[in-house]
């Protein structure tokens, strides 16, 4: 039963909802354009003519674009698995369990969200030093976690409680080992869960420039922290390819995770 | 013992995290044996409070803060709203909104330097239009003391997020207690007003403090887009950090302890309040 209430739309909210779509996606665009973008002077609405400039100097060989884009992708897609796996393990500590300091773990899952970053950052650093993984991947990927699981225990305790053990308990009663039991009855019904929650972790960690600079020392490059030099420098041509090719390669990664994903589910669902 | 082993992860990244605020707490006070400095000493934060470079810079965060999450939760539930009133729920409209939360903030501070400069595509349609007849009649909105620029910059990557945060909550509430209200005859108006909105506020709350404390403490858009004095303080308590001088770190932790401090001091807040609602409501209802 649709009651009639839908049907009747009101113009205000339209206006509202098509304005803010409207600039979301125009910068979007003015974005691919500019990338092309050559001499622009005052006050012309368009450039003078297009140039590969700002390609130029992503494919140049100084800039080492493949190197930082394959490293960027490979240190953020270690930390959407890791905070990925650890989020599902404690949402299932969370979610099935009662224990003592509950209230106080899962209060402290949310705590990176509020303390501000550049405390954590500053004080963490010289602990870094110490324990001798300032500079390192392990290093940016031990902090990047930090922020990714906020978001990843959240995303998987909703479908943790939404999926329930029941079935997993029914396979281990007939026998199944608890963690196969979990592998081929659970994994395959929490998927969708699975796939925000890499997605999720994956663009956190992919968006990180302050805290990988601190903790990376710029010897940990990320296509973060290469563009935004170009971006303070003003030369909008080049910062705007820096900034396509993040767009771009993001959607890329998210469209081949979905596809591995798929693929993943079907095997299991398939044994 | 089984849930403490799924916990383990968990817990050890905990302890880094409470070691890295600790440590900028503990030096904070003074306390850097690595310089030499082993004294506790509550004299940083003294100088942080009387040195007015650096209570600019606790306003210009709190102003930046205040008012960027305050709009962006207004706008977010009213996009929200619309979004869950005209029926777009499972529109394309829906992804379009996803799009800002996948752009970091550099890139938005690309799209503001894009379009808000004065030799920007906003001035230069203005110029076409006869509105400005020259690049220095276009107002200052980016590197200026009125943080123009940093302000719609979070607000286009937060008002997306807040009518995101909301939106399953919203929805499940309009299609029930909404319809029915207005089937009682109460006007779309109405309902939302004194059914929808009022049982959609502890999501609201929620990304509102999110989003509050991300922009109090974040880094990139007052450093890409940020007068140069007064420096927002996570700004300036990276620029004390980087000080020749090793002993501007203890000023640095203390800006940072000072952040640290009305960040808590708002999360607490909310625990309360979202507490005492609570209990009203369970009274209420019992």
């Amino acid at each position: 039963m649709v009651s009639n209430v839908d049907k009747r739309k009101s113009k205000i909210l339209n206006i509202v909802a098509y304005g803010i779509v409207f600039f979301i996606v125009v910068p979007l665009l003015v974005l691919s354009f500019w990338s092309f973008a050559g001499r622009w002077p005052w006050p012309g609405l368009f450039p003078v003519g297009f140039t590969m400039r700002g390609m130029e100097e992503l494919f140049s060989k100084s800039a080492n674009m493949f190197s930082v884009v394959t490293s960027s992708v490979l240190l953020s897609l270690t930390v959407a698995v890791l905070a990925t796996v650890i989020g599902t393990m404690t949402a299932r500590a969370l979610v099935f369990y009662d224990f003592k300091g509950k209230e106080l773990v899962s209060f402290g899952t949310i705590l990176p969200i509020i303390i501000p970053g550049t405390a954590f950052a500053m004080g963490v650093h010289v602990v870094f030093i110490y324990l001798g993984l300032a500079d390192t991947f392990i290093g940016v990927v031990l902090v990047h976690l930090i922020y990714a699981l906020p978001y990843t225990v959240n995303i998987m305790m909703d479908v943790t409680a939404m999926t329930g053990d029941n079935l997993e308990i029914q396979g281990q009663v007939l026998g199944i080992p608890p963690f196969r039991s979990f592998y081929h009855i659970t994994l395959p019904l929490i998927m969708p869960g699975v796939i925000s929650s890499v997605s999720m972790a994956y663009i956190i960690s992919f968006s990180q420039y302050f805290i990988t600079l601190m903790i990376g020392g710029g010897k940990v490059k990320t296509l973060s922290v290469v563009m935004v030099p170009f971006i303070q420098s003003g030369d909008r041509t080049i910062a705007s390819s820096y900034a396509l090719l993040f767009v771009l390669s993001t959607f890329v990664v998210f469209i081949l995770l979905e596809l591995v994903i798929k693929r993943f589910t079907a095997r299991l669902n398939g044994i | 013992m089984r849930p403490y082993l799924l916990l383990a992860p968990l817990i050890l990244l905990g302890i880094l995290f409470l070691l890295g605020v600790g440590n900028a707490l503990i030096q904070s006070l003074g306390y850097i044996p690595a310089f030499g400095m082993t004294d506790l000493t509550l004299e940083y934060y003294k100088q942080v409070f009387s040195n007015p470079t650096l209570i600019a810079s606790v306003k210009v965060s709190l102003v930046i803060a205040v008012v960027s999450s305050v709009l962006a939760a207004i706008f977010g539930v009213l996009l929200c709203a619309a979004l869950v009133m005209n029926g777009y729920v499972r529109d394309r409209i829906v992804q379009a909104i996803k799009i800002p939360i996948l752009i970091p903030h550099t890139i938005v501070a690309l799209f503001m330097i894009m379009f808000l400069s004065q030799n920007g595509l906003l001035a230069r349609i203005l110029f076409h239009m006869g509105l400005i007849t020259a690049q220095d009649g276009f107002p200052m909105l980016l590197y200026d003391t009125n943080h123009i620029g940093i302000i719609l910059a979070y607000l286009w990557k937060e008002i997306p997020f807040v009518a995101y945060f909301v939106l399953a909550l919203m929805t499940s509430i309009n299609s029930t207690l909404g319809e029915a209200a207005e089937n009682l005859g109460a006007s779309g108006i109405r309902s939302f007003f004194h059914i929808t909105l009022p049982l959609c506020m502890p999501a609201v709350n929620k990304a509102l403090l999110i989003i509050f404390a991300f922009s109090f403490g974040a880094y990139e858009l007052p450093f890409l887009l940020g007068a140069t004095i007064p420096k927002a303080l996570p700004v300036q308590a990276y620029v004390e950090y980087i000080h020749p001088d090793l002993r501007h770190r203890a000023y640095a932790m203390a800006m940072n302890g000072v952040m640290l401090l009305i960040t808590l001091g708002i999360s607490g807040m909310y625990y309360l309040l979202s507490r005492k609602t609570e209990r009203m409501n369970g009274e209420q209802r019992g």
